[in-house]
C-alpha cells in the first residue's frame, strides 16, 4: 500500500492545479490551495514514514530513499505555510492592484505545477527524469517570476529562464556523459544506466576520466540553478522580483532541489574518482558564494534583494558542508538546507508584508515595523536574527556543524575566510533589520489596518520549526539526516 | 549498416554540424542564423536515422523524426513568427566582433577534440567523433548566447547548444531511452514558448528588446 503513495504524491498538485483552472471564486481558490498543500504534506509524511521503516521505496522512474526525505519534507513543509500566507497576502495585492482578479486561477495553478515539478525532481530515480523535472521547475517558476508583468519582473524572468536553461543544459550534458560511462561499464547495455541507484551501486567500475568531466558539467550546470557563485547572477533578480510566496518557495525549496541533484552525482563521482574532485569543487563554489554575497548584503537598498543575496550566502554554506565532507560536514549541509529553507521562508513572508504595508521595497523607507505591525515585526526580527546565525536558532546549529567539519578536516583557510564573512554579514543584517523594525512608522503606515491573521499564522509556523530545530533537534529529524548522510557517503 | 560505415557517416555529419555552427556564429542577420540552426537540426535528425539503422534500435528513428519535426521545423517557424510580430531590425548586434568570436570558436573546437582524445576506454561507448563535436557545439552555443545582444539570437544559441547535447546523447551506445528524449524535447518546446511570450510581452509594453533591459543591478 505504501508503495502506491509514491506516484500519487506528484499527481496531487497537478490535479489541484488543473481543478483550480475551472474556479474563479477567490475564496474557493485559496481554500483549494491550502487543501492541496495539506494533502501534499500528509503524503510526504507518509512517504517519510515508510522510507524510515523500509529504507527505500520505488515505483517506476520514481524512488524515495533517505536522501530524498529531508528535501521532500522541506517542499511539503513550506507548501503549507506558503498557502496560508498567500491568503492574507493576496488580499493586499488585490487591493493595491498588484494582482488582477482574472489572473488569480492561473497564478494558483502555476504555483501547484511548480510544486509538482519540484516533487518529481527529488523523487526521480532516473537521472534523465530528474533533469526534465528540474527544467520544468524553471519553466513554471519563470512565468511566476514575471507574473506581475511589469518591466523589472519581465527582465528578471528573462534572465532567469535563459541563464538557468543554458546552465542546466550543461547539467544534461554531464548526465549524458555519466550515462555513457555507465553503459560502457555494463558492456554497452543501456538498461538501467540512467537509474541513480543502479549507477551509484556500480560507481567504482565507471571510467574515472569521463565521470570527472561529467561531474564538472553537472556541478556548473545544476550549480547555476542552485545559485552558487560565480554562476548566481540570475538569482537576486528572480528571487526579488517574484511574488513574495513564490520568492519563499524559490529561496526555501527550489535552489535546494538543484543542490539535491548535485548531491546525487556527488555520490557517483565519489565512487568513481574518489572524494577529492567533488569535494574540492563544492569548496570552491561554497567559498565563492559566501564571499561574493557578503558585500551585496552590506550595501543593499532593496529588501528582497538583500534576502536573495543571503540565499546565495547560505547555499554556499551548505555547499561548504559537502565540500568539507565526512559525516559531520555532510550532515551539517543537509541540516543547513532544512534550517535555511524554513528561516528564509519566514523572513521573506515578513519582508513581503512589510513591503505591502510601506508600499516600498527600499530598506531606508521601512521604519518602525514593530510599532506598525507588532506580530509580523517581531517574527521578522527573530527570523533575521536566525539568518544572521545567532543562537538559539536552528541556522546557528547547522553553521556550527559545518564549521566544525571544516576545522576537523583541516581546511583552516576556508573556515577562517567564511567565519570572517559570517561576522560581517551578521553585523550588516543586524544593522539593516534594526533600522527597519525600530523607530516610529510614518502615520500613513500605522493606520493601514490590522495584520492579516493567516500571514501571522504562517510566520508563526515557520518560527516554531526554526526554534524547535535550534533548541532541541527532534530525534526524528536527526535520524533521517543521519541515514541520508550514510547514503550520500555510500 | 556496418559499424564502420556508421562511424564514417557520423563523423561526416559531425563536420557538417560544425559547419552550420560556424554559419550561425558568422551570421550578420538574424534570419540566416535561424535557417542555419534549422539546417543543423536536420543533420541531427539524419544522424539519428543513421544510428537507428546501425544499431537496429527503432527508438532512434522515432527520435530522428521528432527532432526534425520540432527542432528543424516548429522552433525555427516559431522564431520567424516572433521576428515578424515584433518587426525588429534584422541585423545581429554582436557584443564582441564576429571575427573575434570565430577565433574563440576555433580554439573551443580544438580544445574539445583534445579533451575527448584524452579520454580512454569510454570512447568506445560513443560512436565516432560524436563526443568532441557535441562538446564543441554545446560550448559554441553558449558562446553565441554570451556574445550576441538580441533575445532571439540568444534563443538560437540555446537551440544550437541543445543540438550538441542531442548529438552526443544519440551516439551513446543505443541512444538515450525514448521517454527521456521525449521529455527533454517537451521541455525545450515549453521553454521556447515561454521565452517567446516574454519577448513579445516586453515588446508590446515597453518597446525594447528583453535582453537589453538592465535596470536590475547590485
Amino acid at each position: 500500500m505504501t508503495v502506491d503513495v509514491l506516484p500519487i504524491l506528484p499527481l496531487v498538485p497537478v490535479a489541484t492545479g488543473l481543478a483550480m483552472l475551472a474556479v474563479k471564486d477567490r475564496r474557493l481558490l485559496a481554500a483549494i490551495d491550502l487543501a492541496g498543500s495539506l494533502v501534499v504534506l500528509a503524503l510526504v509524511i507518509a512517504v517519510a514514514h515508510s522510507v524510515g521503516e523500509e529504507g527505500s521505496l520505488s515505483a517506476g522512474p520514481l524512488r524515495a530513499d533517505a536522501v530524498t526525505i529531508p528535501f521532500l519534507l522541506l517542499i511539503g513543509g513550506l507548501a503549507v505555510p506558503t498557502s496560508l500566507y498567500t491568503v492574507g497576502w493576496m488580499k493586499g495585492e488585490l487591493a493595491s492592484g498588484g494582482m488582477k482578479p482574472g489572473a488569480l486561477r492561473f497564478y494558483y495553478a502555476l504555483v501547484h505545477a511548480f510544486i509538482a515539478t519540484m516533487l518529481v525532481t527529488v523523487l526521480a530515480d532516473n537521472l534523465g527524469v530528474l533533469w526534465i523535472a528540474m527544467e520544468g521547475t524553471t519553466i513554471t517558476s519563470a512565468i511566476l517570476v514575471g507574473f506581475h508583468g511589469h518591466r523589472d519582473g519581465l527582465e528578471a524572468a528573462w534572465k532567469y529562464i535563459i541563464v538557468t536553461t543554458i546552465g542546466i543544459s550543461l547539467g544534461l550534458f554531464g548526465t549524458v556523459l555519466i550515462y555513457a560511462a555507465a553503459a560502457a561499464a555494463q558492456g554497452g547495455s543501456p538498461a538501467g544506466a540512467m537509474s541513480w541507484h543502479v549507477v551509484s551501486a556500480m560507481a567504482d567500475r565507471l571510467d574515472p576520466g569521463i565521470v570527472r568531466i561529467g561531474f564538472i558539467f553537472v556541478m556548473v550546470g545544476y550549480g547555476t540553478k542552485a545559485g552558487l557563485a560565480p554562476v548566481h547572477r540570475w538569482l537576486p533578480d528572480a528571487h526579488s522580483q517574484a511574488p513574495t510566496p513564490v520568492s519563499a518557495l524559490l529561496s526555501g525549496a527550489l535552489i535546494k532541489c538543484a543542490l539535491y541533484g548535485i548531491i546525487r552525482f556527488h555520490t557517483i563521482a565519489r565512487g568513481a574518482c574518489g572524494p577529492e574532485l567533488s569535494e574540492d569543487l563544492f569548496l570552491l563554489f561554497g567559498v565563492a558564494s559566501v564571499v561574493v554575497a557578503t558585500p551585496f548584503i552590506l550595501a543593499q537598498h532593496d529588501l528582497k534583494r538583500l534576502l536573495a543575496y543571503s540565499s546565495v550566502e547560505h547555499v554556499g554554506i551548505a555547499a561548504l558542508g559537502l565540500g568539507f565532507g565526512g559525516r559531520i560536514g555532510t550532515y551539517g549541509a543537509l541540516l543547513h538546507v532544512v534550517n535555511h529553507g524554513v528561516t528564509k521562508a519566514l523572513v521573506f513572508f515578513g519582508a513581503g508584508s512589510a513591503i505591502g504595508r510601506y508600499r516600498s521595497r527600499d530598506i531606508t523607507a521601512i521604519r518602525g515595523l514593530l510599532g506598525a505591525a507588532p506580530w509580523i515585526g517581531t517574527l521578522f526580527f527573530l527570523g533575521t536574527f536566525a539568518l544572521a546565525g545567532l543562537p538559539p536558532f536552528s541556522v546557528f546549529i547547522s553553521e556550527l556543524t559545518v564549521v566544525r567539519a571544516g576545522i576537523g578536516s583541516g581546511h583552516v583557510v576556508s573556515v577562517g575566510v567564511v567565519l570572517l564573512m559570517l561576522v560581517v554579514v551578521f553585523a550588516g543584517l543586524m544593522f539593516h533589520a534594526g533600522r527597519m523594525v525600530f523607530g516610529s512608522a510614518p502615520s500613513s503606515v500605522a493606520e493601514r489596518g490590522p495584520e492579516p491573521r493567516t500571514c501571522v499564522l504562517a510566520m508563526l509556523l515557520c518560527a516554531a520549526i526554526m526554534l524547535l530545530c535550534g533548541l532541541l533537534l527532534p530525534p526524528v529529524l536527526d535520524g533521517i539526516l543521519a541515514r541520508a548522510t550514510e547514503v550520500i557517503l555510500g | 549498416m556496418s559499424d564502420a560505415l556508421a562511424t564514417t557517416l557520423i563523423d561526416d555529419i559531425g563536420a557538417l554540424l560544425l559547419f552550420t555552427m560556424i554559419l550561425i556564429l558568422g551570421a550578420g542577420q538574424l534570419y540566416r542564423a535561424i535557417y542555419a540552426v534549422a539546417a543543423q537540426s536536420v543533420f541531427i535528425g539524419i544522424a539519428g536515422a543513421v544510428l537507428g539503422a546501425a544499431t537496429g534500435n527503432p527508438d532512434l528513428w522515432v527520435i530522428a523524426g521528432i527532432t526534425i519535426a520540432i527542432k528543424a521545423i516548429f522552433l525555427p517557424w516559431l522564431l520567424l513568427r516572433v521576428v515578424k510580430r515584433v518587426g525588429i531590425r534584422l541585423e545581429i548586434e554582436p557584443v564582441i566582433p564576429i571575427s573575434v568570436t570565430l577565433v574563440i570558436a576555433a580554439i573551443i573546437v580544438v580544445l574539445s577534440f583534445y579533451l575527448a582524445a584524452s579520454l580512454g576506454t569510454v570512447r568506445q561507448a560513443i560512436t565516432g567523433n560524436a563526443l568532441p563535436v557535441g562538446v564543441a557545439l554545446m560550448l559554441l552555443g553558449v558562446l553565441v548566447m554570451v556574445s550576441r545582444r538580441k533575445a532571439l539570437t540568444q534563443m538560437v544559441g540555446l537551440f544550437a547548444s541543445e543540438n550538441g547535447i542531442f548529438f552526443t546523447a544519440m551516439a551513446v551506445s543505443q541512444g538515450m531511452p525514448l521517454i527521456i528524449e521525449i521529455g527533454v524535447i517537451l521541455d525545450v518546446i515549453l521553454g521556447a514558448l515561454v521565452m517567446g511570450i516574454l519577448v513579445l510581452r516586453v515588446r508590446s509594453s515597453v518597446d525594447a528588446d528583453i535582453a537589453d533591459l538592465d535596470q536590475l543591478r547590485g
